[in-house]
């Protein structure tokens, strides 16, 4: 008999449940925020919530969108393609999730978009700049699904490759590499460009996430002698490479990409950050005004500086939410809102400038030119026109 | 270059023998892959930096209580998850291990959080991060001749102990026959807490040195530590501690040769490459025991 009553009350305790939960959902709208929460990259999954957090709470605190609360439903893929794959596949399938920000690792976002293109659910990236990414984004009616508000890897690499010549004279450079699409695609744009600028490349070092140890490559380096040192990777590699190399007594630039741009990168490398030129997308110091705004709320809640990716995701986070509110919690519509932003006149206005997608999902930003001086980010003296 | 390159590697050889012989000394009492084991190193340098950083306690005083509370830690661990499990299956205890690594490994990213962190460069010696002296072509930092003296006077002294202390032959009666070392009075547990406080202790000291040397600590740096001292400790032959020494050495420096001389990008790789080739040679690793004689 307890028994019997027990399994009664079971019972109509989860129809209460499953009831909550549905009265629950009429009121707020969900968005998938799939990034890497744990394991090596979750440092900066941690960056990209932090921007969608920012942008949330500030959408929520003035009422949500048509009186309906925003919600961010985080998935962690731990950056691993085949994690990102499933979580992709739970995403597509659950129908109340209307939208995506993320990936935020190319690779990841390269294995999970064929869910996303199939069951048709728009996924925009704040960080995601593989080059590849552009063609995998369509379906069959060549309608792109993936969208990014952040620039190319091919740009950024040409770029630097053009700015090492140009503007600081800069003729011998060896290459680190992540071996992933991120390091890959961008070395490639890198070597590419170097070759015909006639600058040369006295070797290209591949190492994996994670590697602590770089001295092998750097010893073997050092006898080439080269003028810098191009590092097609993230921060904390990144600044255990500039570390290593100071010890061994490398003293030249570095220069990286979107990859190194975090404030983390300084603390780690300490002194042998100086001399590091990035290619970044948001520069606090050129931002205009709603950006210090920004940049100074999220100083006092995260209690550290903002780095490029929380801003790139508080825009893409904005264009979901600002497409909701037009055209409603709708998947498709969604996505015909975000692909009729196409030309400059209907792009979306953000911290981070100016976005507006071209027939890929890709858009066109400036890149700007930071270094690192005296343990401090501070914007390179010479900017290039772009 | 090449003198550069071995002595690079012999640095890192040393640091992985020292993580190895945690898991051999394990496996010799226990017959236990103590997965859980790379995730003590990492809590020992997390522990170090914050002894420093929150309690304002000088480098080597707080080397020597973290490797005090990562000796707590193995005890702790070993009581409170392998223990129960001592007469279960073998397969049971090593998927536990597994799973204390991911739960210590998680606990580390909630109490020091996810992102990488430096090592506190202020409480470390400016001897340290400057060259002691050059050997031919070889730069020698201050900090790997600490390195290079820690780690043998380690490894000496734990030698000492299993040799010619009381405990240390009990752990050796214990790895012959755990029964038989019963029945001749010898208290199986308390040896046992002693291997994994030992072991422990000595993890806690690599992962130091590790953060230290490349002045970088993460909540996931004792997964691929970990991996590569299990390799060395397979690779000169489980159980054995001469040979989980010998077996640091050589992955450290196969690997920074690898690195240096055939491609990066296989470093890993060819580490491990050189770890199967000596188990096919040899089945029970370079010093290890002939495979058979424990029934």
């Amino acid at each position: 008999m307890m028994f019997k009553r027990a399994l009664v009350m079971a019972c109509a305790m989860a129809a209460v449940l499953a009831m909550g939960s549905l009265a629950l959902a009429a009121d707020v709208i969900k968005i998938a925020v799939p990034s890497p929460f744990t394991g090596s990259a979750a440092g900066y999954g941690d960056n990209v919530k932090a921007g969608v957090v920012m942008k949330v709470e500030e959408v929520n605190a003035k009422g949500g969108v048509n009186g309906k609360k925003i919600e961010a439903v985080y998935f962690d893929e731990q950056c691993d393609p085949k994690e990102a794959a499933t979580v992709g596949t739970k995403i597509a399938g659950d129908k109340d999730l209307v939208a995506i920000v993320g990936h935020l690792c190319s690779g990841a976002h390269l294995a999970a978009l064929p869910n996303y293109v199939r069951v048709g659910v728009a996924a925009l990236s704040p960080t995601a700049t593989n080059v590849t990414i552009s063609d995998k984004g369509k379906d069959a009616k060549g309608q792109p699904w993936s969208f990014r508000n952040v620039y190319l890897d091919d740009f950024q690499g040409t770029f630097l490759a053009d700015y090492m010549l140009k503007e600081l004279n800069l003729k011998k450079v060896a290459v680190f590499y992540e071996n992933n699409d991120y390091g890959i695609g961008l070395k490639d744009a890198f070597v590419k460009q170097a070759k015909a600028n006639g600058l040369q490349v006295v070797g290209e070092e591949a190492y994996m996430k994670g590697a602590t140890d770089f001295t092998p490559q750097l010893t073997k380096l050092k006898g080439a002698a080269p003028e810098a040192l191009f590092i097609a990777g993230y921060y904390a590699e990144g600044a255990l490479i500039a570390d290593q190399a100071k010890k061994l007594g490398i003293n030249v630039p570095k220069f990286g990409a979107d990859g190194l741009d975090n404030a983390d990168y300084i603390k780690l490398a300490g002194p042998a950050a100086d001399d590091t030129y990035l290619t970044t997308p948001f520069l606090a110091e050129t931002a205009g005004p709603d950006a210090k705004a920004f940049i100074d709320a999220y100083k006092a809640k995260f209690k550290r500086d903002v780095d490029w990716m929380s801003a790139n995701a508080y825009d893409a986070a904005g264009m979901i939410i600002e497409a909701i509110s037009k055209v409603g919690p709708d998947r498709a519509k969604i996505r015909e809102y975000l692909a009729a932003i196409n030309t400059k006149e209907k792009a979306f206005k953000g911290i981070t400038g100016l976005t507006y997608f071209n027939d890929k999902g890709d858009c066109v930003k400036p890149a700007y030119v930071k270094m690192v001086k005296g343990g401090q980010f501070v914007p390179a003296p010479k900017q290039m026109s772009n | 270059m090449f003198e550069q390159q071995l002595f690079n590697g012999l640095t890192l050889g040393l640091i992985y023998a020292l993580i190895a012989v945690g898991y051999t000394m394990v496996y010799g009492v226990i017959e236990l892959i103590n997965f859980a084991h790379g995730e003590v190193y990492m809590l020992g340098a997390f522990l170090c930096i914050t002894f420093i950083q929150a309690l304002g306690v000088p480098l080597f005083p707080a080397m020597v209580l973290a490797m005090a509370c990562c000796a707590g830690i193995g005890v702790l661990i070993d009581q409170i998850a392998y223990k129960p499990l001592r007469k279960a299956p073998r397969l049971a205890a090593l998927i536990t291990a597994i799973g204390v690594s991911i739960f210590l490994q998680n606990i580390a990213m909630i109490i020091w959080g996810s992102r990488p962190v430096p090592f506190t460069r202020s409480a470390v010696p400016a001897a340290f991060s400057e060259t002691a002296f050059t050997l031919g072509s070889v730069n020698v930092s201050g900090l790997q001749v600490f390195i290079y003296a820690l780690t043998i006077a380690m490894m000496i002294g734990l030698t000492l102990i299993i040799n010619k202390t009381r405990i240390g032959t009990a752990m050796r009666a214990l790895a012959q026959n755990a029964t038989a070392a019963a029945l001749m009075g010898i208290n199986v547990n308390r040896v046992i807490s002693f291997t994994f406080a030992l072991g422990s202790g000595l993890g806690a000291v690599a992962g130091i040195l590790v953060g230290m040397y490349y002045n970088t600590l993460s909540a996931t740096m004792g997964y691929n530590a970990g991996v590569k001292a299990f390799a060395a400790a397979v690779l000169g032959g489980i159980g054995s501690v001469p040979g989980a020494m010998l077996g640091g050495v050589v992955l450290g420096v196969a690997e920074t040769l690898g690195a240096g001389y055939v491609s990066s990008q296989y470093r890993d790789g060819l580490g491990y490459a050189v770890m199967i080739a000596v188990i096919l040679l040899r089945p029970s690793g370079l010093l290890g025991k002939s495979v058979g004689q424990k029934a």
